[in-house]
Protein backbone atom coordinates (compact mmCIF):
# COMPACT_ATOMS: atom_id res chain seq x y z
CA UNK A 1 0.00 0.00 0.00
CA UNK A 2 1.10 3.61 -0.95
CA UNK A 3 0.54 6.62 1.30
CA UNK A 4 -0.16 9.74 -0.31
CA UNK A 5 3.08 10.91 1.35
CA UNK A 6 5.00 8.67 -0.23
CA UNK A 7 3.46 9.10 -3.67
CA UNK A 8 5.76 12.09 -4.81
CA UNK A 9 8.86 9.52 -4.66
CA UNK A 10 7.43 7.57 -7.00
CA UNK A 11 6.54 9.56 -9.59
CA UNK A 12 9.50 10.80 -12.39
CA UNK A 13 8.89 14.39 -10.96
CA UNK A 14 12.39 15.43 -10.31
CA UNK A 15 10.49 19.32 -9.35
CA UNK A 16 9.87 17.66 -6.08
CA UNK A 17 12.85 19.46 -4.04
CA UNK A 18 14.97 18.23 -0.88
CA UNK A 19 17.53 19.37 -1.92
CA UNK A 20 20.06 20.72 0.60
CA UNK A 21 20.06 24.69 1.11
CA UNK A 22 23.34 26.11 1.61
CA UNK A 23 22.66 29.58 3.07
CA UNK A 24 25.54 32.35 3.44
CA UNK A 25 27.68 31.32 6.22
CA UNK A 26 29.25 33.90 8.49
CA UNK A 27 31.89 32.95 11.26
CA UNK A 28 31.26 32.24 14.62
CA UNK A 29 33.43 33.95 16.56
CA UNK A 30 32.28 32.51 19.45
CA UNK A 31 34.30 29.11 18.83
CA UNK A 32 38.06 29.09 20.01
CA UNK A 33 38.84 26.83 17.58
CA UNK A 34 38.05 27.77 13.69
CA UNK A 35 38.47 24.51 11.64
CA UNK A 36 38.37 25.14 8.04
CA UNK A 37 38.46 21.76 5.75
CA UNK A 38 38.82 22.16 1.93
CA UNK A 39 38.77 19.24 -0.80
CA UNK A 40 42.06 19.95 -2.78
CA UNK A 41 41.19 21.25 -6.15
CA UNK A 42 42.99 19.82 -9.16
CA UNK A 43 41.25 22.44 -11.51
CA UNK A 44 41.68 25.46 -9.36
CA UNK A 45 40.88 26.07 -5.58
CA UNK A 46 37.52 27.07 -5.72
CA UNK A 47 36.78 25.37 -2.08
CA UNK A 48 39.96 27.39 -0.61
CA UNK A 49 38.55 30.68 -2.35
CA UNK A 50 34.89 30.15 -0.62
CA UNK A 51 36.84 29.48 2.71
CA UNK A 52 39.30 32.54 2.08
CA UNK A 53 36.80 35.42 3.50
CA UNK A 54 36.07 33.64 6.64
CA UNK A 55 39.44 32.70 7.07
CA UNK A 56 40.36 36.71 6.68
CA UNK A 57 37.62 37.18 9.12
CA UNK A 58 38.91 34.53 11.65
CA UNK A 59 42.28 35.98 11.84
CA UNK A 60 41.71 39.39 12.21
CA UNK A 61 39.11 39.00 15.29
CA UNK A 62 40.90 40.81 18.68
CA UNK A 63 39.73 37.38 20.13
CA UNK A 64 42.95 34.80 19.65
CA UNK A 65 40.88 32.02 18.16
CA UNK A 66 42.82 28.70 16.71
CA UNK A 67 42.74 28.66 13.45
CA UNK A 68 43.07 25.26 11.61
CA UNK A 69 43.24 24.91 7.92
CA UNK A 70 42.82 21.33 6.61
CA UNK A 71 43.36 20.52 3.07
CA UNK A 72 42.25 16.90 2.08
CA UNK A 73 43.59 15.20 -0.51
CA UNK A 74 45.57 11.96 -1.63
CA UNK A 75 49.23 13.45 -2.10
CA UNK A 76 52.01 13.94 0.72
CA UNK A 77 51.24 17.71 1.39
CA UNK A 78 47.82 17.17 2.73
CA UNK A 79 45.46 15.30 4.94
CA UNK A 80 43.94 12.13 3.39
CA UNK A 81 40.10 11.52 4.25
CA UNK A 82 41.03 8.11 6.48
CA UNK A 83 43.53 10.10 8.90
CA UNK A 84 40.44 12.78 9.17
CA UNK A 85 38.68 11.49 12.03
CA UNK A 86 41.80 11.43 14.04
CA UNK A 87 42.28 14.96 13.90
CA UNK A 88 38.86 15.95 14.64
CA UNK A 89 38.32 13.57 17.28
CA UNK A 90 41.55 15.57 18.68
CA UNK A 91 39.41 19.16 18.69
CA UNK A 92 38.16 20.77 21.90
CA UNK A 93 34.13 20.88 22.06
CA UNK A 94 34.29 24.67 20.91
CA UNK A 95 35.21 24.41 17.68
CA UNK A 96 33.50 25.40 14.59
CA UNK A 97 33.73 23.77 11.12
CA UNK A 98 33.36 25.65 7.82
CA UNK A 99 33.19 22.53 4.82
CA UNK A 100 33.88 23.84 1.37
CA UNK A 101 34.06 20.97 -1.76
CA UNK A 102 32.10 18.92 -3.43
CA UNK A 103 28.33 18.26 -2.14
CA UNK A 104 29.55 14.99 -1.36
CA UNK A 105 32.58 15.86 0.12
CA UNK A 106 31.37 18.20 2.73
CA UNK A 107 28.53 15.82 3.67
CA UNK A 108 30.97 13.25 4.30
CA UNK A 109 33.12 15.59 6.40
CA UNK A 110 29.96 17.10 8.13
CA UNK A 111 28.87 12.87 8.89
CA UNK A 112 32.67 12.75 10.26
CA UNK A 113 32.64 16.21 12.70
CA UNK A 114 29.18 14.47 14.09
CA UNK A 115 30.47 10.88 14.58
CA UNK A 116 33.01 12.32 16.84
CA UNK A 117 30.41 14.09 18.93
CA UNK A 118 29.63 17.67 17.23
CA UNK A 119 26.64 18.70 16.38
CA UNK A 120 25.43 20.13 12.69
CA UNK A 121 24.71 23.79 14.83
CA UNK A 122 29.05 23.75 14.81
CA UNK A 123 29.13 22.59 11.31
CA UNK A 124 28.76 25.43 8.27
CA UNK A 125 28.93 24.19 4.73
CA UNK A 126 29.67 26.64 1.87
CA UNK A 127 27.76 25.98 -1.28
CA UNK A 128 28.96 23.12 -3.57
CA UNK A 129 32.17 24.33 -5.69
CA UNK A 130 30.33 22.36 -8.86
CA UNK A 131 27.36 20.50 -10.12
CA UNK A 132 28.53 16.82 -9.46
CA UNK A 133 26.45 14.46 -7.48
CA UNK A 134 26.61 11.62 -5.94
CA UNK A 135 23.91 9.32 -7.43
CA UNK A 136 22.28 6.57 -5.12
CA UNK A 137 20.57 3.65 -7.30
CA UNK A 138 17.51 2.80 -5.44
CA UNK A 139 17.27 -0.67 -7.20
CA UNK A 140 20.90 -2.07 -6.68
CA UNK A 141 22.29 0.06 -4.31
CA UNK A 142 25.35 1.01 -5.85
CA UNK A 143 26.63 4.58 -6.07
CA UNK A 144 27.98 6.42 -9.15
CA UNK A 145 29.56 9.58 -9.02
CA UNK A 146 30.55 12.08 -10.13
CA UNK A 147 27.38 12.40 -11.98
CA UNK A 148 26.34 15.62 -13.98
CA UNK A 149 23.90 14.99 -15.99
CA UNK A 150 20.36 12.97 -15.96
CA UNK A 151 19.54 10.11 -16.61
CA UNK A 152 23.07 8.41 -15.74
CA UNK A 153 23.86 5.32 -15.89
CA UNK A 154 24.34 3.44 -12.35
CA UNK A 155 27.88 2.02 -12.13
CA UNK A 156 26.11 -1.22 -9.98
CA UNK A 157 23.23 -2.52 -12.41
CA UNK A 158 23.49 -0.32 -15.34
CA UNK A 159 19.98 1.02 -14.87
CA UNK A 160 19.04 4.23 -16.57
CA UNK A 161 18.41 6.45 -13.78
CA UNK A 162 16.64 9.49 -13.37
CA UNK A 163 18.71 11.85 -10.81
CA UNK A 164 15.82 13.21 -8.42
CA UNK A 165 16.21 16.39 -6.52
CA UNK A 166 15.73 14.68 -3.54
CA UNK A 167 19.07 14.44 -1.24
CA UNK A 168 19.07 11.62 1.17
CA UNK A 169 21.27 12.57 4.12
CA UNK A 170 21.57 8.96 5.30
CA UNK A 171 23.31 7.73 1.55
CA UNK A 172 24.57 11.58 1.31
CA UNK A 173 23.43 10.90 -2.07
CA UNK A 174 20.68 11.95 -4.46
CA UNK A 175 18.04 9.35 -5.46
CA UNK A 176 18.23 7.68 -8.58
CA UNK A 177 15.41 5.93 -10.20
CA UNK A 178 14.98 4.00 -13.39
CA UNK A 179 13.58 5.96 -16.25
CA UNK A 180 13.10 3.19 -18.79
CA UNK A 181 11.36 0.49 -16.80
CA UNK A 182 9.17 0.03 -19.50
CA UNK A 183 12.20 -1.48 -22.04
CA UNK A 184 15.08 -1.17 -20.48
CA UNK A 185 16.71 -1.26 -23.59
CA UNK A 186 15.51 1.95 -24.89
CA UNK A 187 17.94 4.50 -24.63
CA UNK A 188 16.38 8.03 -23.11
CA UNK A 189 17.39 10.26 -26.32
CA UNK A 190 17.65 13.58 -24.08
CA UNK A 191 20.14 14.37 -20.77
CA UNK A 192 19.82 17.04 -19.07
CA UNK A 193 22.68 18.44 -17.42
CA UNK A 194 21.67 18.85 -13.91
CA UNK A 195 22.45 22.05 -11.76
CA UNK B 1 -9.46 18.00 29.09
CA UNK B 2 -8.05 16.91 26.01
CA UNK B 3 -6.61 13.90 27.08
CA UNK B 4 -8.32 11.05 29.29
CA UNK B 5 -7.63 11.25 32.58
CA UNK B 6 -6.15 8.43 34.95
CA UNK B 7 -6.88 7.96 38.25
CA UNK B 8 -4.33 7.20 40.51
CA UNK B 9 -4.18 6.25 43.95
CA UNK B 10 -1.64 7.79 46.52
CA UNK B 11 -0.31 5.04 48.50
CA UNK B 12 2.34 6.66 50.17
CA UNK B 13 3.53 9.90 51.37
CA UNK B 14 6.60 11.26 53.08
CA UNK B 15 9.07 14.08 53.73
CA UNK B 16 12.67 13.59 51.61
CA UNK B 17 14.17 17.14 52.52
CA UNK B 18 12.62 19.61 54.79
CA UNK B 19 10.58 21.12 51.93
CA UNK B 20 10.14 17.98 49.89
CA UNK B 21 7.61 15.73 49.74
CA UNK B 22 7.34 12.06 48.08
CA UNK B 23 3.86 10.67 46.59
CA UNK B 24 3.63 7.20 45.25
CA UNK B 25 0.62 6.69 42.82
CA UNK B 26 -0.38 3.40 41.94
CA UNK B 27 -3.11 2.38 39.79
CA UNK B 28 -7.01 2.30 40.45
CA UNK B 29 -9.02 0.69 37.78
CA UNK B 30 -6.28 1.05 35.09
CA UNK B 31 -2.66 0.13 34.83
CA UNK B 32 -0.40 2.96 34.92
CA UNK B 33 0.72 3.79 31.29
CA UNK B 34 4.90 2.85 30.16
CA UNK B 35 7.01 6.63 30.76
CA UNK B 36 10.04 7.16 29.36
CA UNK B 37 13.21 8.87 31.74
CA UNK B 38 12.84 12.40 31.89
CA UNK B 39 8.75 12.53 31.20
CA UNK B 40 6.54 14.64 33.71
CA UNK B 41 2.42 13.75 34.61
CA UNK B 42 0.21 17.05 35.46
CA UNK B 43 -1.72 16.04 38.73
CA UNK B 44 -5.32 17.92 39.20
CA UNK B 45 -6.17 18.79 42.19
CA UNK B 46 -9.60 20.13 43.48
CA UNK B 47 -9.17 22.98 45.97
CA UNK B 48 -11.88 23.96 47.75
CA UNK B 49 -12.04 27.08 45.51
CA UNK B 50 -10.50 26.25 42.55
CA UNK B 51 -8.95 23.41 40.23
CA UNK B 52 -4.83 23.42 40.80
CA UNK B 53 -2.96 21.15 37.56
CA UNK B 54 0.82 21.47 37.95
CA UNK B 55 3.45 19.31 36.01
CA UNK B 56 5.79 17.06 38.00
CA UNK B 57 9.12 15.17 36.86
CA UNK B 58 7.99 11.12 37.23
CA UNK B 59 11.36 10.51 39.95
CA UNK B 60 10.67 6.59 39.46
CA UNK B 61 12.32 3.88 37.60
CA UNK B 62 10.80 3.75 33.57
CA UNK B 63 11.03 0.27 34.65
CA UNK B 64 8.74 0.19 37.42
CA UNK B 65 5.55 0.92 36.30
CA UNK B 66 3.70 -0.75 39.59
CA UNK B 67 3.85 3.36 40.48
CA UNK B 68 4.81 6.68 39.70
CA UNK B 69 6.56 8.88 42.07
CA UNK B 70 7.16 12.86 41.98
CA UNK B 71 8.45 14.68 44.35
CA UNK B 72 7.14 18.41 45.50
CA UNK B 73 8.63 21.35 46.64
CA UNK B 74 6.77 23.20 48.82
CA UNK B 75 7.07 26.52 46.76
CA UNK B 76 7.32 30.01 48.71
CA UNK B 77 5.20 32.11 46.15
CA UNK B 78 2.75 28.97 45.53
CA UNK B 79 -0.30 29.52 43.85
CA UNK B 80 -1.43 26.91 45.98
CA UNK B 81 -0.93 23.87 43.88
CA UNK B 82 2.43 22.46 46.02
CA UNK B 83 0.48 24.22 49.42
CA UNK B 84 -2.42 21.63 48.35
CA UNK B 85 -0.14 18.60 47.47
CA UNK B 86 1.94 19.57 51.10
CA UNK B 87 -1.19 20.11 53.17
CA UNK B 88 -4.53 18.51 51.57
CA UNK B 89 -3.16 15.06 50.01
CA UNK B 90 -2.91 11.88 52.02
CA UNK B 91 -2.03 8.45 51.77
CA UNK B 92 -5.57 6.51 50.36
CA UNK B 93 -6.62 9.31 48.27
CA UNK B 94 -7.41 9.48 44.81
CA UNK B 95 -6.24 12.11 41.88
CA UNK B 96 -6.28 12.68 38.43
CA UNK B 97 -3.38 12.90 36.74
CA UNK B 98 -2.91 12.81 32.85
CA UNK B 99 -0.69 10.32 30.74
CA UNK B 100 2.61 10.86 30.92
CA UNK B 101 4.95 13.45 28.23
CA UNK B 102 8.16 13.77 27.97
CA UNK B 103 9.65 16.76 27.20
CA UNK B 104 13.09 16.02 28.63
CA UNK B 105 14.46 12.80 27.07
CA UNK B 106 18.63 11.96 27.24
CA UNK B 107 20.03 12.24 23.81
CA UNK B 108 21.25 8.15 23.96
CA UNK B 109 23.54 9.19 21.42
CA UNK B 110 25.72 11.61 23.58
CA UNK B 111 29.25 10.23 24.18
CA UNK B 112 29.04 11.81 28.28
CA UNK B 113 25.31 12.95 30.00
CA UNK B 114 26.19 15.25 32.31
CA UNK B 115 22.87 16.08 34.54
CA UNK B 116 23.17 19.10 36.67
CA UNK B 117 20.48 19.68 39.25
CA UNK B 118 19.21 22.16 40.77
CA UNK B 119 17.19 21.73 44.46
CA UNK B 120 13.99 20.08 43.78
CA UNK B 121 15.07 19.52 39.65
CA UNK B 122 16.47 16.53 41.23
CA UNK B 123 13.27 15.07 40.42
CA UNK B 124 13.67 13.72 35.86
CA UNK B 125 16.90 12.83 36.61
CA UNK B 126 15.77 10.06 39.13
CA UNK B 127 14.15 8.27 36.38
CA UNK B 128 17.32 9.11 34.35
CA UNK B 129 19.76 7.15 36.18
CA UNK B 130 18.54 3.74 36.60
CA UNK B 131 17.91 3.91 32.80
CA UNK B 132 21.34 5.41 32.10
CA UNK B 133 22.46 2.57 34.20
CA UNK B 134 21.31 -0.16 32.40
CA UNK B 135 22.44 1.26 29.39
CA UNK B 136 25.80 1.42 30.38
CA UNK B 137 26.33 5.15 29.68
CA UNK B 138 28.95 7.83 30.64
CA UNK B 139 27.46 10.32 32.98
CA UNK B 140 28.22 12.73 36.06
CA UNK B 141 25.76 14.21 38.22
CA UNK B 142 26.21 17.77 40.04
CA UNK B 143 23.38 18.24 42.42
CA UNK B 144 23.23 21.68 44.02
CA UNK B 145 20.95 22.24 47.05
CA UNK B 146 20.33 24.19 50.06
CA UNK B 147 20.34 21.02 52.65
CA UNK B 148 17.94 23.29 55.18
CA UNK B 149 15.32 23.28 52.43
CA UNK B 150 15.88 20.88 49.27
CA UNK B 151 18.64 18.12 48.97
CA UNK B 152 16.44 15.05 48.64
CA UNK B 153 17.95 11.19 47.76
CA UNK B 154 21.56 12.69 48.25
CA UNK B 155 22.91 10.06 50.67
CA UNK B 156 21.01 7.53 47.91
CA UNK B 157 22.65 8.97 45.43
CA UNK B 158 26.16 9.31 46.76
CA UNK B 159 26.08 5.63 47.73
CA UNK B 160 24.50 4.22 44.15
CA UNK B 161 26.65 6.73 41.96
CA UNK B 162 29.97 6.79 43.47
CA UNK B 163 32.46 8.90 41.91
CA UNK B 164 30.06 10.19 39.29
CA UNK B 165 28.78 12.56 42.14
CA UNK B 166 29.15 15.53 42.99
CA UNK B 167 27.25 17.68 45.73
CA UNK B 168 27.30 21.20 46.16
CA UNK B 169 25.25 22.57 49.95
CA UNK B 170 25.05 26.20 49.51
CA UNK B 171 23.91 25.71 53.25
CA UNK B 172 27.66 25.01 53.81
CA UNK B 173 29.37 27.18 51.27
CA UNK B 174 29.80 25.00 48.52
CA UNK B 175 29.54 26.66 45.07
CA UNK B 176 29.79 24.97 41.89
CA UNK B 177 32.11 26.69 39.98
CA UNK B 178 29.92 26.60 36.07
CA UNK B 179 33.01 27.22 34.32
CA UNK B 180 35.22 25.06 35.69
CA UNK B 181 32.66 22.13 35.45
CA UNK B 182 31.94 23.23 31.09
CA UNK B 183 34.97 24.19 30.53
CA UNK B 184 36.25 20.51 30.71
CA UNK B 185 33.75 18.67 28.24
CA UNK B 186 34.79 17.30 25.34
CA UNK B 187 33.32 16.46 22.29
CA UNK B 188 30.08 14.08 22.32
CA UNK B 189 29.36 15.32 25.55
CA UNK B 190 25.39 16.99 26.12
CA UNK B 191 24.52 19.08 29.41
CA UNK B 192 21.27 18.52 31.06
CA UNK B 193 19.92 21.09 33.52
CA UNK B 194 16.74 21.05 36.22
CA UNK B 195 16.35 23.69 38.37
CA UNK B 196 15.74 27.21 39.02
CA UNK B 197 15.69 29.90 36.53
CA UNK B 198 18.67 31.10 37.55
CA UNK B 199 20.99 28.05 37.44
CA UNK B 200 19.98 27.44 33.43
CA UNK B 201 20.47 31.05 32.76
CA UNK B 202 24.04 30.80 34.39
CA UNK B 203 24.87 27.59 32.19
CA UNK B 204 23.72 29.11 29.10
CA UNK B 205 25.62 32.05 29.57
CA UNK B 206 28.25 30.28 30.75
CA UNK B 207 28.26 27.90 27.54
CA UNK B 208 27.88 30.84 24.74
CA UNK B 209 31.38 32.57 26.57
CA UNK B 210 33.06 29.08 26.31
CA UNK B 211 32.05 28.66 22.93
CA UNK B 212 29.95 25.55 23.13
CA UNK B 213 27.18 25.13 21.12
CA UNK B 214 23.64 25.97 22.56
CA UNK B 215 22.08 22.61 20.97
CA UNK B 216 23.99 20.30 23.51
CA UNK B 217 22.53 22.07 26.54
CA UNK B 218 19.21 20.60 26.85
CA UNK B 219 16.99 21.89 30.08
CA UNK B 220 13.33 21.74 31.82
CA UNK B 221 12.19 24.10 34.10
CA UNK B 222 8.65 23.93 35.07
CA UNK B 223 7.86 27.87 35.84
CA UNK B 224 4.75 27.96 37.92
CA UNK B 225 2.70 30.43 36.01
CA UNK B 226 3.11 34.33 37.60
CA UNK B 227 0.42 36.23 38.90
CA UNK B 228 -0.51 39.00 36.87
CA UNK B 229 -3.27 41.60 36.88
CA UNK B 230 -6.62 40.21 35.94
CA UNK B 231 -8.39 40.50 32.41
CA UNK B 232 -10.98 39.25 30.87
CA UNK B 233 -10.43 36.80 27.86
CA UNK B 234 -13.49 36.84 25.16
CA UNK B 235 -14.08 33.72 22.93
CA UNK B 236 -13.97 34.55 19.04
CA UNK B 237 -16.49 32.49 18.63
CA UNK B 238 -18.83 32.45 21.01
CA UNK B 239 -18.64 35.82 22.39
CA UNK B 240 -18.16 34.39 25.31
CA UNK B 241 -16.37 36.38 28.16
CA UNK B 242 -14.05 34.72 31.11
CA UNK B 243 -12.72 36.39 34.09
CA UNK B 244 -9.34 35.59 34.71
CA UNK B 245 -7.62 36.96 38.05
CA UNK B 246 -4.77 37.96 38.87
CA UNK B 247 -3.73 34.35 40.68
CA UNK B 248 -5.20 32.18 37.87
CA UNK B 249 -3.32 31.90 34.51
CA UNK B 250 -5.32 32.33 31.46
CA UNK B 251 -5.46 28.27 30.77
CA UNK B 252 -6.40 27.14 34.31
CA UNK B 253 -9.55 30.05 33.82
CA UNK B 254 -10.41 29.16 30.34
CA UNK B 255 -10.35 25.17 31.89
CA UNK B 256 -12.69 26.34 34.81
CA UNK B 257 -15.16 27.73 32.24
CA UNK B 258 -15.10 24.33 30.45
CA UNK B 259 -12.95 25.87 27.09
CA UNK B 260 -10.43 22.94 26.46
CA UNK B 261 -7.13 23.91 25.34
CA UNK B 262 -4.72 21.29 24.32
CA UNK B 263 -1.49 21.47 26.81
CA UNK B 264 1.11 19.24 27.68
CA UNK B 265 3.68 20.99 29.92
CA UNK B 266 2.11 24.39 31.64
CA UNK B 267 4.89 25.56 31.79
CA UNK B 268 4.87 27.70 28.20
CA UNK B 269 8.03 25.47 26.62
CA UNK B 270 5.70 22.66 24.64
CA UNK B 271 3.97 24.50 22.18
CA UNK B 272 0.73 22.77 22.74
CA UNK B 273 -1.21 25.57 23.68
CA UNK B 274 -0.79 27.86 21.38
CA UNK B 275 -4.08 30.29 20.66
CA UNK B 276 -4.57 32.51 18.32
CA UNK B 277 -5.32 36.36 19.16
CA UNK B 278 -7.75 37.93 17.20
CA UNK B 279 -7.91 41.66 19.51
CA UNK B 280 -5.36 43.17 22.28
CA UNK B 281 -1.79 42.91 23.22
CA UNK B 282 -0.92 39.51 25.11
CA UNK B 283 1.99 39.75 27.28
CA UNK B 284 4.21 37.30 26.38
CA UNK B 285 6.10 35.09 29.54
CA UNK B 286 6.59 31.83 27.21
CA UNK B 287 9.93 30.26 26.39
CA UNK B 288 8.07 29.09 22.84
CA UNK B 289 7.16 31.72 20.65
CA UNK B 290 9.78 33.32 18.66
CA UNK B 291 10.97 36.77 19.39
CA UNK B 292 9.12 37.55 16.08
CA UNK B 293 5.69 35.40 16.66
CA UNK B 294 5.77 37.64 20.00
CA UNK B 295 6.28 40.81 18.53
CA UNK B 296 3.50 39.82 16.00
CA UNK B 297 0.70 39.74 18.59
CA UNK B 298 -1.07 37.22 16.98
CA UNK B 299 -0.56 34.17 18.84
CA UNK B 300 -0.78 33.49 22.87
CA UNK B 301 0.16 30.48 25.34
CA UNK B 302 -2.19 30.74 27.91
CA UNK B 303 -0.48 28.47 30.69
CA UNK B 304 1.80 31.29 30.76
CA UNK B 305 1.18 34.58 29.23
CA UNK B 306 -1.19 36.83 30.39
CA UNK B 307 -2.59 40.38 28.88
CA UNK B 308 -1.40 43.95 28.55
CA UNK B 309 -4.95 45.29 27.30
CA UNK B 310 -7.76 45.01 30.00
CA UNK B 311 -9.45 42.43 27.19
CA UNK B 312 -7.99 39.67 24.72
CA UNK B 313 -9.96 37.97 22.20
CA UNK B 314 -8.66 34.80 21.60
CA UNK B 315 -9.75 32.87 18.28
CA UNK B 316 -11.82 30.07 20.05
S1 LIG C 1 1.17 23.97 27.69
FE1 LIG C 1 3.20 23.87 27.01
S2 LIG C 1 3.48 25.85 26.22
FE2 LIG C 1 1.55 25.99 27.12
Amino acid sequence: MQTNADKPELTLNPGVKSRPQYPPVSLNPAAQCQVFIARKNTTGDKAGALLKPLMDEAEKSEKSLNIIPLVVGEDGDVISMSQLPQTISSLPLASSFYLAGTEAFIWDVAKLICEAGFIMEQVHLLPPVNNERRLFCTHCYAITEPVTHSPAVCSGCGRHLLVRDHFSKIHRAYVGVQIDAEDPADLPEESEELC
Amino acid sequence: MSKSMIPVRVASVRDVAPKIREFRFTAVDQALPAFSAGSHVMVEMQGAEKTYRNAYSLMSDPADISSYGIAVRLQDESRGGSVFMHTQVQEGDVLNIAPPANLFAPHWAAKKHILIAGGVGITPFMSYLPEMKRRNADFELHYLYRSAQTGAYRQQLSEALGEKYFSYDSDHGQQCIVHQLLAQLSPGAHVYICGPESLIEAVKTEAATLGIPAGIIHYEEFAAPKPGKAFTVSLASSGQQIAVDGESSMLEALEEAGVEVANMCRGGVCGQCVTGVKEGIPEHRDDFLSAAEKASGQCVMPCVSRAVTDSLTLDL
